[in-house]
């Protein structure tokens, strides 16, 4: 199946994982059914060893996604051009299916604090990631999927919502989304808005990909660690963008505490069973 | 200088501080002071950084005990990240390990760090065809006495008096610190990787000098020669075939490309 009534033309991967280290062999003896992988691109773009040696093996048996978490497309630094030349050289070598990072900035004036900083959701902005995002696009010569980042901080600033700023990007860079529904809703807490009108303001047929995750309870603001299972809101408005978007590639994200593989399947599973009446009835 | 990047500024240097200050660019609200908000970032930049040198600092992180915590926070405060790859970050840690006060009158935790340091840069340097036996085997009589051996480039060879590789192998299999000891002689510890395993262990004087030699381009009688040097001209070709079973063995040469 593809995603042509979408207008995307990138393929619907159905259910799948992050690929996580503590799952390699497991993984290979038995996917269930897991039916693709999502790769951290900066884990295997280093020079050789181990890291591209099982990556080899999963490219056999799964169709990839890449992820980066490092190309900071919302900082005013110039973009970091030996970084996209590895990530360009890993996604020629590699074939993903599509290349996906976050709509943040991690760094400035060099100094990287390794973190998906919010932006500040302004014109100026929107119009340095637009810009961004087209260079991006022509070196890797594809369309990317930019993600939702959970956040805590505001900015002063800001003048529209956060999923106006970042339905605004898509469109004029012509990128498409990778919805994090569990970062929506740590965001919708953090900041005090509704997650349906976030996903009321995302341009459906930009929707490529969903995350899903769980996260912590801070004092007073919650803490997306993406260290635990999927909670039942973070389900419910699962639900809610399935109804919503269609069929969308969906995958549990488990960053932390990484739990054995059969914990994962099961979160899959659920996932599956929550979303395949509703595609079915919607077909 | 662009708002974007004066707001951008302004949020890294309040991140970098010593003290949580939410600068004017931030607000909070009922639910959070902007103070609050933003020190979740301020622990999260420690954090992440102090877990990812422990990561790559195995053994010193033993060798160090308590210390260690005191150690990655000095050096996180004095080396901001530059590169995309959290990993990165610990590049100057030995560095900072043999000239920063009070570490560097500890200098094992220098020697230390630069040998978690070449595990982790050796384990996905770039791959190289190893020689095997059998490439030689074909080899005719009379062209060993001018072969060169190739040991693989990203091998690493590093001198210290302590017992660095004690600590590791500790650290590896989740056993007791071990004792720190300084032996008389420095000791050369070989880094390399077989195949896809990282290794390491110590040299005997005798590798070390015809190792360095092979590096430099010796040829096999040049080799040779320099094992006379240690053992005599009549016993040194038996010790050079028992070095070079042993490097072939543990995929130590490359092929000559």
């Amino acid at each position: 199946m593809t995603t042509h009534d979408h207008g995307k033309y990138l393929p619907y991967l159905g259910f799948g994982l992050g690929l996580r280290v503590e799952h390699y062999e497991t993984l290979l003896q038995d996917a269930g059914h897991v039916e693709w992988l999502e790769i951290i691109s900066e884990n295997y773009m280093v020079p050789g060893g181990r890291p591209l040696a099982w990556l080899e093996k999963f490219r056999e048996r799964f169709p990839l996604v890449m992820h980066g978490v490092s190309l900071s497309i919302g900082s005013t630094d110039p973009l970091d051009e030996g970084y996209l030349q590895r990530l360009a050289a890993l996604a020629r070598h590699i074939e993903p299916q599509w290349v996906s990072d976050h709509l943040c900035w991690t760094g400035a004036h060099g100094v990287n604090l390794h973190d998906l900083m919010p932006m500040p959701y302004t014109e100026e902005a929107i119009a340095h990631v637009v810009e961004r995002v087209q260079r991006v696009q022509d070196a890797l010569g594809r369309r990317i999927l930019l993600e939702n980042v959970s956040s805590y901080i505001t900015y002063a600033q800001s003048q529209l919502t956060e999923w106006e700023f970042l339905a605004e990007i898509a469109e004029r860079a012509d990128c498409l989304i990778l919805l994090d529904i569990n970062n929506i809703h740590v965001s919708a807490h953090n900041h005090g808005f509704s997650p349906l009108d976030y996903l009321a303001g995302i341009p459906g047929k930009r929707v490529q990909q969903f995350h899903l995750a769980g996260h912590e309870h801070g004092d007073q603001l919650l803490i997306d660690t993406h260290d635990a299972p999927v909670i039942g809101p973070v389900w419910d408005l699962y639900e809610e963008a399935v109804r919503r978007f269609g069929p969308v590639s969906t995958m549990i994200e488990r960053d932390d505490h990484i739990p054995p593989l059969a914990e994962l399947m099961t979160e899959l599973e659920h996932a599956r069973k929550l979303a395949l009446p509703l595609l079915k009835a919607a077909a | 200088m662009s708002s974007l990047a004066q707001i951008q500024q302004h949020v890294l240097q309040a991140v970098l501080a010593d003290t949580v200050t939410a600068p004017g660019a931030l607000k909070g609200d009922d639910r959070a002071t902007a103070g609050t908000r933003l020190a979740i970032y301020h622990h999260a930049y420690r954090a992440r950084l102090r877990e990812a040198l422990a990561i790559e600092y195995p053994g010193l992180a033993l060798m160090a005990g308590k210390s260690f915590a005191t150690l990655a926070a000095g050096y996180i405060e004095a080396h901001p990240s530059g590169h995309y790859n959290i990993r990165w970050h610990g590049a100057g840690l030995a560095a900072f390990l043999d000239y920063g006060l009070p570490w560097r009158e500890r200098p094992a935790l220098g020697d230390m760090a630069r040998l978690d340091w070449a595990i982790s840069t050796v384990f996905d340097a770039v791959d190289e065809p190893a020689l095997l036996a059998q490439d030689l085997a074909s080899l005719a009589p009379e062209d060993w006495a001018t072969l060169q051996l190739h040991p693989q480039d990203k091998l690493q060879i590093l001198v210290t008096p302590y017992n660095v590789a004690a600590f590791r192998k500790a650290a590896d299999l989740g056993q007791a610190r071990p004792r720190l000891r300084r032996h008389r002689q420095p000791v050369s510890l070989l880094i390399w990787r077989d195949g896809m395993e990282v290794r390491y262990r110590a040299l005997d004087t005798d590798e070390l000098a015809v190792l360095e030699a092979a590096i430099a381009g010796a040829n096999f009688t040049e080799l040779c020669d320099r094992l006379g040097q240690f053992h005599g001209q009549e016993q040194a070709p038996a010790r050079m075939v028992q070095l070079l079973q042993g490097w072939l063995a543990g995929g130590l040469l490359r092929t000559h490309t």
